[in-house]
């Protein structure tokens, strides 16, 4: 293999590698606004300029191709100058906005500007004015003063999303980005560009001015916008979801997701319809009543009907370890009627990340599927049935979307329906109980992708049986230094639990108790009954996911 | 002397004129040969590039696939941007024939079926006078697929103009290309070299109209002929554009290494009212000038003038007297390269605008010398670090006019100032400059 040195280390490289590609692999940073690893290359910046023996002037790292026995300085003299001179030239423009921007914190530049910058200013004379607040698109917001030219949103609008919506117009330090007239930056993956741009140049409108980024705590989960399940950081204040980023994962999403994934996938978790504590139904009204009350009715009810009358309808907005536990339930009660309701909508898919199926667990709802002898599986027939009045007790796994209306229909018929949910839609009217199922975000748990990747979701949101410092979530700074008087730790704490925890002491109360005390331990009962799921754990799944499935799973691999 | 590109005889530009006096001749013997003897007779020759840079032309075409793969594309390069320089137009009106048998000639080294002559939209009565000439070729059959018969010959090629909009950028030959493709202006981060990867991805070669129009007299007379030409490292003529303070201005077409005061003094017809020279810059504005006190000697040919400190680039002679106020003369070349700056960048984007903002600051008799020594800076910030060779167009100049003409930029400066700052984001409404003269106001608090 060709070899490269890079700042004294002999490294490896492949053929047709760039310098700042082999460095970066092999953990040496090199500055660089311009380059991005899934973009062209532009060259635009001059921050990767390196010192390249046998090139008379210093060489970009992005563009120069890696050749063998080529030795690279990164930290020369004349490179640190160069550099300094780039930042320089790069910030006599730029406005000093870092304290209204909300770039600051996470901002490339301003990181620059302390460990490559010489910190003072030979500058003089006004700066350079341009558009300020200018709307790019409905979900997109520029400022062309704090813009750098960098060409990364040009470049992902026309490479990665395929839709090349902007372009520079103007020209020298006039330039700055725009739409094409009478358009706008409406892309469904437009929002990308506000995690690459370096600068505080382009703001999500979604998340601008909600916060600090250090005033945040921030936790790796997934997306559960679709079954793609992007890898995703969610960012926390007061205990409410501010926003979702994309976290990298090279099998799942690259760097990106859609901005309906980022935009619409968690206000739910706080919104004023959010079931807080357990209902029951009385004189055809839900009343909040108490986790004892609720569960000792529902094990009382659910008793008194033959398994023909029961049905379950399990989830794919559940994770792994609700529909598993979901499933041991029916097994104990020998329901008839197991299914779970699909959200697909053909043709909703793209070729980038958006899948047609609308919820991000259905691979693994319907691996973890309970299928005894005689039960029926058919979701149709279930609700047939129902309507029918042969099925009598009906007990619901979280849906996040309302049902068809001839299924709630039937729904009216039932003599009993249990229902977990996160929020109250039309489906918990028809309920008799409602438990308060934990969201997304407060919970652990795993999702299988559509791909057959199985992928963890933490608990980033504290709720009243999950404090946010003994079970260990992500603490911003001002969680970790507050005091308990500070605002940002009196955020609303809803009374709502897993739903395998919510089952598992409904087995309690049917007198046959699962003996589960954490969600890793359910996915570590399932792999003892499943073989697609091996011998997996919480450690294992990681960061980024583990592939449990290369193939379409056999009937021999479910319960 | 001879006079390779504009010789002396009347109504040139008419095609029988210059077909009664050899003209396709050239041509014709050269389709008869294999390209890579074309290419050849040219590297022999000696030919350098007319458009700046001066790289040996025949070893840029030796640079394109000998094996064609894809379509080979010729760009000629008439742009002619660079403030200072006007010779192409003069060959666009007065030689149009020779350029297009060059043209022949060039596409058939390369390989290249499609021509595109590039010329600045300002040029529209110089463009419309080309246009005539290249519909007139088509209908004797020098161009076009006529060709094969004229010429019997296999090869044939199409020629088409294409209008600049205004961008002095785009005489930068992957800009040039950029723009040929319908793209924004800007110069393309090299490699890959146009030879592999040129216009819409395909082998490209780029020469300037002057370059090509050497060739058909190279093939005809021989490369030994053109090298014995002038300086031995630059052989040829160039077309000097000689203005500014000359009695005189205008384009002469001399041997290389001429001396540039035989230039100015005895075909420019000297300075108006006998006066000195302060300064001179040899080949456009974007080179570096030369103290008017210092020409002696000096030979207007690539290698005499990088010895000289400067460069040929494109012939473009400014002669400036003594009278001249060089801060106006720096502000002005300035502000050309700061307005034409593509903006892609980032020293050149940003560094260009400031040394204007510096400059007419110096103006406006609110400069300090410590603000001479900040534009070398500056300039020897962008120097060398730019996708394109703007950069070092822009920075030469203010550079190498403040450190070899310090002594009057001195005077312009003073020694103490007081600057207010109208970004008052940026600072306190006055900043304190770090130098120990600068006072603040006494009115207001910082």
């Amino acid at each position: 293999m060709p070899k490269i040195t890079i700042d004294g280390k002999e490294l490896e490289f492949k053929e047709g590698q760039t310098v700042i590609e082999v460095a970066s692999e092999n953990g040496i940073y090199i500055p660089h606004f311009c380059w991005h690893p899934e973009l062209s290359i532009s060259g635009n910046c001059r921050m990767c300029l390196t010192e390249i023996e046998k090139i008379p002037k210093l060489a970009i790292a992005c563009s120069t191709y890696a050749t063998d026995g080529m030795v690279v300085k990164t930290q020369s003299e004349s490179v640190v100058k160069a550099r300094e001179a780039v930042m320089e030239f790069i910030l006599i423009n730029h406005p000093l906005d870092c304290p209204i921007c909300d770039e600051a914190g996470e901002c490339k530049l301003q990181d620059y500007a302390f460990r490559y910058s010489r910190g003072e200013s030979r500058m003089l004379e006004e700066k350079q004015h341009k558009p300020k607040r200018v709307p790019l698109g409905p979900r997109v917001m520029y400022d062309a003063e704090r813009c750098i030219m960098c060409s990364r949103c040009i470049r992902f609008a026309d490479e990665v999303a395929k839709n090349p919506q902007l372009t520079f117009i103007q020209r020298g330090d006039r330039t700055f980005v725009s739409v094409f007239p009478d358009e706008e930056f409406d892309d469904p993956y437009s929002m990308n560009t506000v995690d690459i741009c370096p600068v505080g140049a382009l703001t999500s409108r979604d998340f601008r001015f909600k916060s600090r980024v250090w005033e945040m705590s921030n936790t790796p989960s997934v997306c559960i916008g679709c079954s793609r399940g992007c890898n995703v950081n969610v960012w926390v204040r007061d205990n409410v979801i501010q926003r979702l980023t994309p976290r990298e994962n090279p099998d799942v999403n690259k760097y990106w997701m859609c901005d309906f994934g980022r935009t619409k996938t968690f206000k739910f978790v706080n919104a004023e319809t959010r079931v807080d504590g357990p209902f029951i139904k009385e004189n055809n009204e839900l009343v909040k009543s108490n986790w004892e009350e609720a569960l000792n009715l529902t094990a009382k009810r659910l008793k008194k009907f033959k398994p023909d009358e029961t049905a379950f309808v399990a989830s794919a907005f559940a994770t792994v370890e609700d529909n598993h536990s979901f499933a041991l339930l029916a097994k104990l009660l020998n329901a008839k009627y197991y299914s779970y309701f699909s959200y697909v909508i053909p043709g909703s898919g793209d070729d980038i990340l958006i899948t047609e199926d609308k919820a991000p667990n259905a691979l693994g709802a319907e691996l973890v599927k309970f299928k005894a002898n005689g039960v029926s599986n058919d979701l149709d027939e279930i609700f047939e049935k129902i309507k029918l009045g042969e099925i009598k007790a009906v007990y619901i796994l979280e849906q996040a979307h309302d049902f068809d209306s001839y299924m709630l229909d039937a729904l009216a018929k039932a003599e009993f329906v249990a229902v977990h949910a996160t929020n109250f839609n039309r489906l918990t009217e028809f309920a008799d109980v409602v438990f308060p199922a934990s969201s997304f975000a407060e919970k652990h748990g795993s999702f299988l992708n559509v791909d057959g990747i199985l992928q963890r979701i933490k608990p980033a949101v504290a709720t009243v049986e999950l404090d946010r410092a003994l079970d260990g979530l992500a603490q911003s700074r001002w969680d970790k230094f507050g005091t308990k008087f500070d605002r940002w730790a009196q955020g609303k704490k809803y009374d709502a639990e897993p739903s395998w925890k919510i089952i598992s002491a409904l087995a309690a109360k049917l007198g046959k108790p699962f003996n589960f005390s954490t969600s890793e331990e359910v996915l570590i009962d399932l792999t003892s009954k499943n073989s697609a799921f091996r011998n997996l754990d919480y450690n294992e799944i990681g960061g980024t996911g583990i592939k449990i499935i290369e193939r379409k799973f056999s009937e021999e691999e479910k319960i | 002397m001879e006079k390779i590109i504009l010789p002396d005889i009347p109504d040139l530009n008419k095609l029988d004129v210059y077909i009664a006096n050899g003209g396709f001749q050239a041509a014709k013997k050269a389709l008869q040969m294999e390209p890579s003897e074309v290419i050849d007779i040219v590297k022999k020759s000696s030919l350098r590039g007319r458009g700046g840079a001066g790289f040996f032309t025949g070893l840029k075409w030796s640079f394109m696939p000998k094996v064609k793969t894809k379509p080979h594309y010729l760009c000629v390069n008439g742009d002619e941007s660079e403030p200072g320089s006007f010779k192409d137009r003069q060959i666009f009106e007065k030689n149009p024939h020779q350029l297009i048998e060059g043209i022949i000639i060039a596409a058939h080294a390369i390989q290249a079926q499609t021509v595109y002559i590039y010329i600045r939209g300002e040029y529209y009565r110089w463009i419309q006078m080309l246009q005539a000439a290249l519909d007139e070729n088509y209908e004797r059959g020098h161009l076009g697929e006529k060709m094969k018969q004229t010429f019997n010959t296999d090869f044939y090629c199409d020629v088409y103009i294409h209008r600049g909009a205004g961008a002095y950028i785009c005489g930068e030959e992957s800009a040039l290309m950029n723009s040929i493709e319908g793209k924004r202006g800007y110069p393309r981060v090299k490699p890959p070299f146009p030879a592999q990867n040129g216009l819409w991805g395909n082998p490209t070669t780029i020469n300037n109209v002057e370059t090509i129009t050497n060739v058909p007299k190279i093939i005809a007379n021989g490369w030994e002929w053109f090298a014995s030409i002038g300086a031995p490292k630059h052989p040829g003529t160039l077309l000097f554009g000689v203005s500014g303070h000359v009695n005189k201005p205008g384009v002469y077409e001399l041997p290389t290494g001429t001396l540039l005061t035989d230039i100015i003094y005895n075909y420019a017809g000297g300075v108006p009212g006998n006066k000195k020279i302060k300064c001179v810059i040899p080949g456009g504005s974007s080179m570096p000038p030369l103290r008017g006190d210092q020409l002696e000697g000096i030979k207007m040919d690539a290698d005499s003038l990088r010895e000289a400190g400067s460069a040929i680039g494109t012939g473009g002679i400014m002669v400036m007297d003594e009278d001249t106020n060089l801060l106006d003369v720096l502000v002005r070349i300035s502000h050309f390269y700061h307005h034409e700056s593509c903006g892609q960048c980032t020293p050149c984007r940003e560094g260009t605008g400031w040394m204007e903002k510096i400059l007419r600051r110096i103006q406006s008799g609110q400069g300090t010398s410590k603000d001479l020594d900040l534009l070398v800076d500056v300039a020897s910030n962008i120097e060398g670090r730019t996708v394109c060779a703007l950069g070092d167009a822009a920075a030469w100049p203010v550079k190498f006019m403040i450190t070899r003409f310090r002594d009057e930029f001195e005077k312009y400066v003073k020694k103490e100032v007081v600057i207010p700052v109208k970004n008052k984001i940026h600072s306190m409404k006055y900043t304190t400059y770090s130098v120990e003269n600068i006072k603040l106001p006494e009115s207001t608090k910082p």
